[in-house]
């Protein structure tokens, strides 16, 4: 199975055609069933996608940014066959839509060649990208789901009162086999090609390596910069404005329709090179921690979370974090709060107006009050959303993966007692790794009364 | 822990008045504002602090937006209430979608409270112990309204069901937050801070929830209280609380005719048997309230009352005995839920997501015993019945709209594929939010039954504030 992409295409709206783009793209609400002008769900690749349109404004230093049309996917990998697909498959919407930017191929120019050439040119690194799991494709969450689906109906159809398990799963078993559409999960699906995973593992280790042997380095200057973080806490003002009504509520209309929901939120770093530093470093570790630490379904105590991605831009002045998650916006928020506040705050204390933090971790996010009220001021509309599974949960996409999985597990009568219990329900999640683990139990409301 | 002003706080808010057996609930329109706010200043509130005895006569009064406005409520005032109060209940397509309020629970199809009906200014809440008392009541508050500058919409009506119960057959209104500073018993799991049901407390967050506060020179008669954590003003929401409040009617024939369709078969004994099995499956206690995780096999009366349970902790993590899926495991889920299902850090996250019951049910009972075995097999009759439910909390948002939203009308909800609460869900407006599937776990794989339609459909509702006795003062002393 391969590995997720994330495309990022940022491009520079001409001048006088924020509106009508903006009225081409339209809103969320307008079209949460389907978005004929890009039609992203007849892309084999794609997992989510969207459009957004950053609105020009001002630096801190009251230079101006330029209004930016934003194009984001979350795909299966290679990446190149995505940009193919894109240019030829979607050829048309994608013409009409980037026609509103500058440099995009002028009428006589545009070719497949041309489009991903623009594609390419336009695209932007992400400082670090969470996929809920790694290798998991498109294709194989939704061939689990109808795995999942068909093996209900068989046991609905039949009355089981009076079998052991170990029958039972035999039986299921069977039915699988004998049914040559779902023969192909009677296999465990396969790892993400080898060279990506040497990769990884070689990214790891190197990381490991090059800290190791910093740390003496770190160590000296850990005073200094506890020094300077505090004295830059206590100076750095918090953004206490609210966002008027009718921007939450626009907001709000645009969410939940589907199970999951999604997010965006833009913001100006806060100026001078020690928050620079901070921030790039903290971006870094955010790289190193989803990619290694926290690869198996949960993201810091959150296990909602489909895509999540942090991209730099605007020469390193601005930061945008997209999320694709499980659940309403409310109780996204309140997660943040009460499970992954340190991470959160850690990075984005970085960007200007944050609520106030305490040594990184402690503040910020916990103020409930400040935080609800900051986040729609750093809020983006997203005008065009897509998932290809807007029914299903990180927790059913897993829950079907373990079911699939079973089916050519050995088991004992508990492990199979356990994976009957799947049926119906799955809020058993694989465990994450060691290191997320005792990064999720630190006892964090205790650690942080000690740094008021 | 800071102890509740008890002479403060209206009665309705920390007391069931449990032993008044008659309620009328008056929506009411204000016509003359000057004369209501004459009525204001000499209305006999109660307060919570004292448990009212059977022969006592309790009011309680609230305000919708619209009718703080009318009353001379200043805007940059109003705009200081939460948001989900100053839009009201119907105010957005989004609240309608996150309530479930779709299809025939639409609020144009609603009796009151919808687009279409009379705005409703005020909500007063009257209790008796007779009804011959309660008729008093009402005439001697209100008389011919008129001269109260008043115009009744609707007075709504309650009915006492033996038992405490609810129309299906179930004994209702069991579970209840302790409240910190008030309630002197209570399980650690179960006491939850005072600011999340009452304004002006710090709440699960250590924080005071907002609320609308008033420059001194707004309060020259000095009525207010000072705000405990921002001594330069005056406090208006002070020992105020937010009343969700929502008529919905239950479809009982529907419930149990569904539920002769499907659960004889599945479940053992006969139909009646495998009914009340079935059904309690759904709601999670037995009729006589006995909680399946602390008597899974049969009811048992002995344990009407009992709350003194968890779900993970009390060895069901896997919903064997209490379905994951159950009214009562996704409307207090208790310890079940992330981070860490079981521990004290899912207990605490859970009690940010806490309400005060205070519905009463209405309309006449589908059998008078209210036992299932006598009401199934009933024909339909045709009777509007159902529930006045309200709850009082501090963040609608936080607490009743996510109650509603993440947990009771959600088909994902801990894991599941298309299950709404069996008792109350909205089934789902969308194809991706269906919902109507009820997933019984057993062993050796769980049961399931589909295709449930909605039993409970929404007539009327709306979100007050009911201010603390000193902002009722206050209001009625507005220029």
């Amino acid at each position: 199975m391969p590995h997720q992409e994330a495309l990022t295409v940022i491009a520079r709206i001409r001048d006088g055609q924020v509106t009508p783009l903006k009225k081409m793209l339209g809103s969320i609400r307008e079209h949460h069933e389907s978005w004929d002008l890009v039609p992203f769900a007849k892309l084999a690749r794609v997992h989510f996608a969207r459009f957004m349109v950053f609105d020009a404004t001002h630096d801190l230093d009251s230079d101006s940014l330029p209004p930016q049309l934003v194009l984001l996917t979350n795909v299966d990998a290679p990446l190149s066959d995505h940009l193919e697909e894109l240019a030829t498959v979607c050829a048309d919407g994608l013409d009409r839509v980037f026609a509103h930017c500058e440099d995009y191929p002028a009428l006589n120019a545009r070719s497949p060649t041309t489009r991903v050439q623009f594609l390419e040119q336009h695209s932007c690194r992400s400082d670090a990208v969470h996929v809920n799991r790694r290798g998991r494709s498109v294709e194989q969450i939704r061939q689990e789901e109808s795995l999942r689906s068909e093996i209900d109906k068989f046991l609905d159809a039949n009355d089981f009162d009076a079998v052991v398990p170990a029958t039972l799963k035999e039986r299921i078993t069977a039915f699988v086999r004998g049914r040559s559409d779902l023969a192909w999960a009677l296999r465990p699906p396969e790892p993400p090609a080898l060279s990506w995973r040497i990769k990884e593992w070689a990214h790891k280790y190197f990381s490991l390596l090059a800290v190791l042997l910093l740390s003496p380095l770190i160590l000296l200057c850990l005073p200094l910069f506890l020094y300077l973080l505090r004295r830059h806490e206590r100076r750095d003002v918090p953004d206490t404005s609210s966002a008027s009504a009718e921007s939450i509520r626009a907001f709000r209309d645009d969410e939940d329709f589907w199970p999951h929901n999604q997010v965006v939120a833009v913001g100006l770093f806060k100026p001078g090179l020690f928050r620079e530093s901070v921030a790039r470093v903290i971006l870094r570790m955010a790289d190193f921690a989803t990619r290694h630490i926290y690869n198996r379904g949960i993201l810091s105590g959150l296990n909602t979370i489909h895509f999540a991605r942090w991209v730099t831009f605007d020469d390193g002045r601005r930061l945008f974090f997209t999320s694709n998650y499980d659940g309403s916006l409310e109780s996204y928020m309140n997660d943040f709060i009460d499970k992954a506040a340190w991470g959160l705050n850690a990075i984005f204390s970085n960007g200007d107006g944050f609520p106030r933090t305490e040594f990184l971790f402690c503040g910020g996010i916990t103020d409930e009050k400040a935080y609800k009220r900051f986040l729609p001021t750093r809020q983006v509309q997203t005008n065009v959303w897509y998932s290809a599974y807007p029914h299903l949960t990180t927790k059913n996409i897993a829950n079907n993966e373990a079911i699939r999985r079973g089916l050519s597990e050995r088991m004992d009568d508990e492990q199979t007692r356990e994976w009957l219990r799947r049926f119906g329900s799955g809020n058993r999640l694989s465990e994450s790794g060691w290191v997320a683990r005792q990064l999720d139990s630190l006892p964090w409301e205790r650690i942080c009364r000690h740094c008021k | 822990m800071s102890t509740l002003q008890v002479k403060e706080i209206q009665g309705i808010v920390l007391h069931g008045y449990g032993s008044l057996n008659h309620a009328g609930f008056l929506l009411l329109q204000v016509q003359n504002a000057a004369l209501v706010k004459v009525w204001l200043g000499t209305l006999p509130l109660r307060t919570s602090e004292q448990r009212p005895e059977a022969a006592d006569l309790c009011i309680n009064i609230a305000f919708t937006a619209a009718g703080l406005k009318k009353l001379g409520l200043a805007e940059d005032q109003l705009g200081m209430f939460a948001g989900e109060f100053t839009e009201g209940m119907t105010g957005t397509e989004h609240r309608r979608r996150i309530l479930g309020d779709h299809g025939e629970s639409s609020p144009e199809q609603w009796r009151w409270g919808g687009p279409g009906n009379d705005g409703v200014d005020v909500l007063l809440l009257c209790y008796a112990g007779d009804e011959e008392a309660l008729n008093r009541v009402v005439e001697r508050t209100v008389g011919d309204y008129e001269s109260r500058g008043l115009r009744l919409i609707e007075r709504l009506g309650t009915v006492k069901l033996p038992d405490r119960k609810e129309h299906f057959g179930f004994r209702d209104g069991i579970s209840q937050p302790a409240i910190m500073g008030f309630d002197e018993e209570g399980t650690p799991g179960n006491m939850v801070a005072a600011g999340e049901f009452v304004l002006g407390y710090p709440n699960a967050y250590g924080q005071y929830t907002d609320r609308p506060l008033v420059r001194p020179e707004q309060d020259p008669l000095h009525l207010l209280p000072v705000a405990p954590e921002a001594a330069s003003h005056h406090d208006l929401g002070m020992n105020g609380s937010y009343l969700v409040f929502r008529q919905l009617s239950q479809d009982v024939h529907e419930f149990w005719n569904y539920l002769a369709q499907q659960a004889p078969g599945k479940f053992a004994g006969d139909t009646t048997q495998a009914c009340i099995a079935l059904a309690s499956k759904m709601v999670g206690r037995w009729p006589s309230g006995a909680p399946l995780v602390n008597s899974p096999q049969a009811d048992n009366p002995a344990l009407a009352d009992d709350n003194d349970f968890m779900f993970v902790r009390s060895g069901d993590a896997d919903g064997l005995k209490c379905p994951i899926g159950s009214h009562v495991r996704r409307s207090n889920p208790r310890d079940a839920l992330d981070p860490e299902p079981g521990s004290d850090r899912s207990i605490e996250v859970g009690k940010r997501h806490r309400i005060i019951r205070r519905g009463r049910a209405y309309g006449p009972p589908a059998a008078a015993s209210m036992q299932p075995g006598e009401i199934i097999g009933k024909p339909a009759d045709n009777q509007e019945r159902g529930l006045h439910f309200f709850c009082f909390n501090t963040h609608i948002g936080r607490q009743f709209e996510f109650i509603q939203y993440t947990w009771v009308n959600s088909p994902k909800f801990d894991g599941l594929y298309e299950d709404d609460d069996p008792l109350i869900g909205d089934r789902g407006a969308t194809e991706q939010t269906r919902g109507g599937v009820f997933t019984v776990q057993q062993e050796p794989v769980r049961k399931r039954v589909t295709g449930m339609p909605r039993f409970v459909t929404v007539r009327g509702g709306g979100y007050f504030f009911m201010p603390g006795i000193s902002a009722v003062r206050y209001l009625a002393s507005l220029k």
